[in-house]
């Protein structure tokens, strides 16, 4: 009998490393390979706009930025190498998988060899990692910074400084809705006269019920006004993060707090214009309203092939539907723009919703040459022409900083609009979202109700009940402690 | 010559006891004492005491259910994959004993979905539920039963083949004499099955449900790509929700670190027990 069990045992040890040798899938952290090897060359110069604390000429620290932005890790790399062969101080990028950020800073920051730049999201994320922050207040970053604002303060200190800012609302293929201004009976004959939810409402409607009669006339082969509304967790962050947003901020104007802090209680006094948008996204898309949790609904690819005239997203998609991009697309940013979010409030005064999720902070725990070397890289990487140029045009990004001048302008026309409706005296939308405690649990909660009321006539006040009881849950949650 | 091998066995133990303190002992006893501390990162830690343990239980004053919900979830899915996972692996571990044409084939074939990763597995079982049930206006994770039950056939899917191949073995075990001789006794099918070939598999049994329990209670890959929890963390079973207790709510590692305490006690506790019960019905030589 024992025989038996050994050998049913040694069956199973052998087929559990076949298991296992397939079943963990490890994160693989891109190991920093811009770590090219330091020799030590002493060139001492680093680019000019010396300021107070940051003089650190290269010498015995190192820099190790963890990256929040995968699509612009290829350019942090090339930027590594360029700076570590003009200074010889190593410097060592790693770029976190994307909805890894936090998972990855966690274990990396527990190492000897920490991070020295992270992101940092929002004042939440300030508390949580209060023994990390370093304070910027003396530090050229943030003496360049252009609107203090970008700045998280904590404590008293300047915890983090916003190093791109970015925009959202409703992106529309112009082209498509001129055409459409130009027929018999369009609600609208200049898409300048969408200017409130009324309007937007009535011509989304309009466009969504004469789709043929509009492929016939202008040759298009749209299927619906608005892009799907995808309820799978790869979506849905655009509701319960962005467009619950607007719900938010009109709230908390209210209440008369901090727009992105927020406050431990909300009431969703604005809930049903979220619902009459909400109503617009799915009533006039051609996707089917119960299954848009299946995740099999690309909105993205809907508006770049030209099946759609209106998507909710932001100023990111820019680069997707960039004339040379890989994706395919026929429609390209020359056929695009954007407008605010029409949420019924105070439509006459609304801008595109402006702010970021993207600061960095700096590694109070590391060794003074680290942090010394630190200052010194992020000052090049603002300052450099190697550093604007990388930033500007390889990564795409609009930042903050008074030395991104001329031809280190950004290119992004969507941020261009957002400028354009706030020269225009729009008031830009706050990222109220920002304030959202656990942001991911309490997003869950709420597009669970949402997706009832969607999909199977669930009751809009279970949304609404979501909305306002698991705030509270998880500001008390996370907050008193 | 055994004698001296005795003695030096310490020495030859060494290797794998460092290797096993340093990958296993130290982090597992760092891990219980981690859950009585609040930290950001496991090197930034301030002791609380049980404070993590009650935070579990109690959110904001109120009895809270979520953690006991994915408790009774997960211990449902495991009884189910359990019996359906044992019962269908050894029905065909039965039937592929038989001598039946293209035997091999059918193992091969049987196996084969353990080869695949459980997120790629997922995903692509995502896209095939999904396709069918647009038929009906639904999704995999319309309600917490749909997601239930599809998991259910994942994770059977993946493992069936795999408990079939240690059930082969077992049957293959059992000596052709002990068979006749029932045979020539007069024994019927039902017979041979109840007194022969079932006793005689204890030990594999055994080995299969461990190892079904112990993965049904331990799912995550499956449970991360295939439902993600929702709908709204209706379906998490508890390593997804110590994961997102751990690194979704703020502030929170801690009640995460404790969460995991209270998981491994209770899967060790029920992975004893079950052990117990089938090793004493184990026939002994």
């Amino acid at each position: 009998m024992k025989k038996k069990l050994v050998s049913v045992l040694l069956c199973a040890a052998m087929m559990s490393t076949l298991l296992a040798g397939c079943g963990s899938g490890g994160e693989t952290a891109p190991a920093g390979d811009a770590a090219a090897d330091t020799t030590t060359n002493t060139t001492a110069d680093t680019t000019g706009e010396d300021n107070a604390g940051t003089t650190a000429a290269s010498g015995d620290g190192s820099v190790y930025l963890l990256n929040f932005k995968p699509e612009t890790d290829g350019a942090w790399q090339d930027l590594a190498a360029a700076y570590t062969s003009q200074t010889g101080t190593e410097v060592m990028v790693v770029t976190a998988a994307d909805g890894q950020y936090k998972t990855t800073l966690q274990s990396e920051l527990a190492k000897s060899e920490a991070p020295t730049i992270f992101n940092i999201g929002n004042a939440s994320d300030c508390a949580e990692y209060a023994n990390y922050i370093y304070d910027l207040k003396d530090s050229s970053l943030y003496s360049h910074l252009t609107d203090k604002s970008l700045a998280l303060e904590y404590d008293g200190k300047i915890a983090a400084v916003a190093n791109c800012y970015e925009c959202y609302g409703i992106i529309y293929n112009k082209t498509i809705l001129e055409g459409y201004c130009g027929m018999d009976g369009a609600v609208v004959s200049s898409i300048d006269e969408i200017d409130d939810f009324e309007t937007l409402n009535a011509v989304a409607t309009d466009i969504n019920s004469r789709v043929d009669e509009i492929n016939d006339a202008l040759g298009t082969n749209l299927t619906g006004a608005f892009a799907s509304s995808g309820l799978d967790s790869g979506s849905s962050w655009r509701f319960s993060g962005h467009l619950a947003g607007l719900a938010l901020y009109y709230e908390f104007k209210d209440a008369g707090c901090d727009l992105t802090a927020g406050q431990e209680t909300v009431t969703g006094k604005y809930l049903d214009n979220f619902k009459n948008v909400w109503d617009m996204y799915i009533n006039t898309s051609s996707a089917d309203k119960a299954t848009l949790d299946s995740g099999a609904y690309n909105a993205e690819q809907e508006l770049g092939l030209g099946e759609a005239v209106f998507y909710q997203n932001g100023d990111w998609e820019y680069a997707a539907f960039a004339p040379d991009n890989e994706n395919g697309y026929t429609v390209t940013t020359d056929d695009l723009s954007m407008m605010p979010i029409y949420f019924g409030v105070d439509d006459a005064n609304e801008g595109l919703a402006v702010g970021t999720e993207n600061h960095w902070a700096v590694n109070a725990q590391a060794s003074q040459e680290d942090i010394d070397a630190t200052l010194a890289f992020l000052d090049w990487v603002i300052t450099s022409d190697e550093g604007r140029d990388a930033i500007t045009n390889q990564m795409g990004l609009t930042v903050p900083f008074d030395t991104f001048t001329d031809e280190y302008t950004s290119n992004n026309a969507f941020a261009a609009k957002a400028n354009e409706y706030a020269a225009a005296g729009k008031t830009s939308v706050a990222w109220s979202f920002n304030a959202t405690p656990a942001v991911d649990d309490w997003r869950a909660d709420f597009v669970a109700p949402l997706t009832e009321y969607t999909e199977r006539g669930g009751s809009w006040d279970d949304v609404k009940t979501a909305f306002v009881d698991q705030w509270a849950y998880y500001w008390g949650m996370t907050n008193n402690q | 010559m055994e004698k001296s091998i005795k003695r030096c066995f310490p020495l030859f133990v060494l290797p794998t006891l460092i290797a096993f303190t340093i990958g296993f002992i130290v982090p597992f006893l760092y891990g219980i004492f981690l859950s009585f501390c609040k930290f950001t990162t496991v090197v930034d830690w301030s002791w609380v005491g049980l404070e993590n343990y009650t935070r579990i239980f109690i959110v904001n004053g109120k009895l809270d259910t979520s953690f006991l919900h994915a408790i009774w979830y997960t211990a449902l899915f495991t009884a189910v994959s359990v019996i359906v996972i044992n019962l269908v692996a050894f029905g065909i571990g039965m039937a592929l004993t038989k001598g039946i044409r293209g035997t091999n084939l059918f193992r091969t074939a049987f196996f084969l979905p353990n080869l695949i990763g459980g997120i790629v597995l997922s995903y692509i079982w995502l896209m095939i539920f999904n396709a069918v049930l647009q038929n009906y206006s639904k999704t995999i994770v319309s309600s917490q039963w749909t997601a239930f039950w599809g998991l259910i056939i994942v994770v059977c899917w993946q493992q069936i083949g795999y408990m079939m191949i240690i059930y082969v073995a077992g049957i293959q075990n059992i000596p052709g004499e002990l068979i006749e001789a029932a045979r020539i006794d007069g024994a019927n099918a039902w017979q041979m099955l109840r007194n022969v070939t079932l006793p005689m598999l204890m030990p594999t049994i055994t080995i299969c449900s461990f190892l079904t329990l112990t993965n049904g209670f331990k799912l995550f890959d499956q449970n991360l790509a295939l439902t993600g929890g929702n709908p709204g963390k209706m379906s998490q079973l508890l390593a997804l929700n110590i994961y997102d207790t751990m690194y979704g709510t703020t502030g929170w590692q801690g009640v995460g670190q404790a969460k995991a305490v209270i998981f491994f006690i209770l899967v060790a506790v029920i992975a004893v027990a079950q052990n117990k019960l089938t090793t004493s019905r184990e026939v002994k030589d």
